[in-house]
């Protein structure tokens, strides 16, 4: 089976690409509207080069991933900006910042699943990490801010409910730059 | 005014405390509820402490429960500042003892409410 980007929505008033568009849109307005505003890209927009990756997971009934994948470069910048800071910044400063980015958005995107269990703490990986072989790409949302391309995704596992087709997926295949 | 910052991410806190500070709060940090229970126990008691609630080591709500145990903290206000952002979560946090809860992400004029309708905007209380 090849594996799929396409974003499907699990259920009406679940976790779709807007609601995550919505998410990134207050975080970004609340802490990054000192700088330029994060523009959305009309087509999926796969970060290259050397990335970050901050994941939170989601337990519950239906379990998942959030993460925010950036080049270490647009990760340096978005710490750099969410801190107002002018110097080079450590990488413990700049994985704190992209976790924490990610924790926002995972916090919000659990609001929406029901019957969500716990938000688990931030991870920092150099490539994404593949969520439970349950789960499914629920939204996505590819963005650019100062030249640098971002992209939020959310993974969820279909509900206990869904047809058989929809709850067996194969996730995306990840891009290790190690 | 004094004011106790507890969140395990070191962004998180200096916005927080930088907010507070220009409201004109003097801030002391925590990351995790453990070390936030330490901060207190050398006191002085500050006036208000934000809490997030996922953390390492002790999370928000098992800090706000212990504060809200102990009879020596009981002047102490407590605002959760989390991303958990479901309406229960909300009624646990203040079942706990929490005074009020803010969603992040929020605003410094968010901030600034919470703090006004609770009697400790600085410039407020000492009007």
């Amino acid at each position: 089976m090849t594996p799929s980007t396409e974003t499907v929505p699990l259920e009406p008033h679940s976790v779709e690409d807007e609601a995550l568009s919505q998410i990134v849109d207050a975080m970004w307005s609340s802490y990054f509207g000192h700088v330029e505003p994060l523009l959305p890209a009309f087509e999926p927009h796969d970060v290259e080069g050397p990335v970050l990756c901050a994941s939170v997971g989601i337990s519950g009934a239906r379990p998942g991933l959030v993460s925010v994948v950036v080049e270490r470069s647009g990760a340096a910048a978005l710490a750099a900006a969410l801190l107002q800071e002018d110097e080079v910044l450590a990488d413990d400063d700049i994985h704190d910042s992209l976790g924490e980015i990610a924790n926002i958005v995972g916090g919000n995107v659990k609001a929406l699943v029901p019957d969500a269990g716990a938000l688990g703490l931030p991870g920092i990986s150099t490539s994404q990490p593949l969520p439970s072989s349950a789960a499914r790409q629920a939204a996505r949302l590819d963005a650019n801010w100062q030249g640098h391309w971002l992209t939020f995704v959310v993974w969820l596992a279909a509900p206990a409910h869904a047809p058989a087709h929809e709850r067996t997926h194969t996730p995306t295949t990840t891009r290790s730059e190690d | 005014m004094r004011a106790l910052v507890v969140d395990d991410s070191r962004a998180m806190r200096k916005i927080i405390a930088g907010a507070l500070r220009k409201l004109g709060y003097e801030t002391v940090e925590a990351a995790d509820g453990a070390q936030a229970l330490t901060v207190l126990g050398e006191g002085p008691l500050p006036d208000l402490a934000t809490v997030d609630w996922n953390m390492p080591v002790m999370d928000g709500l098992t800090f706000v429960t212990q504060v809200r145990a102990n009879r020596e903290y009981r002047a102490m206000t407590m605002m959760m500042v989390t991303t958990e952002a479901e309406h229960g979560q909300i009624v646990r946090a203040l079942a706990a003892g929490a005074h009020e809860y803010l969603i992040k992400p929020f605003t410094v004029e968010a901030l600034e409410e919470k703090l006004a309708l609770l009697g400790l905007l600085p410039e407020v209380a000492g009007a």
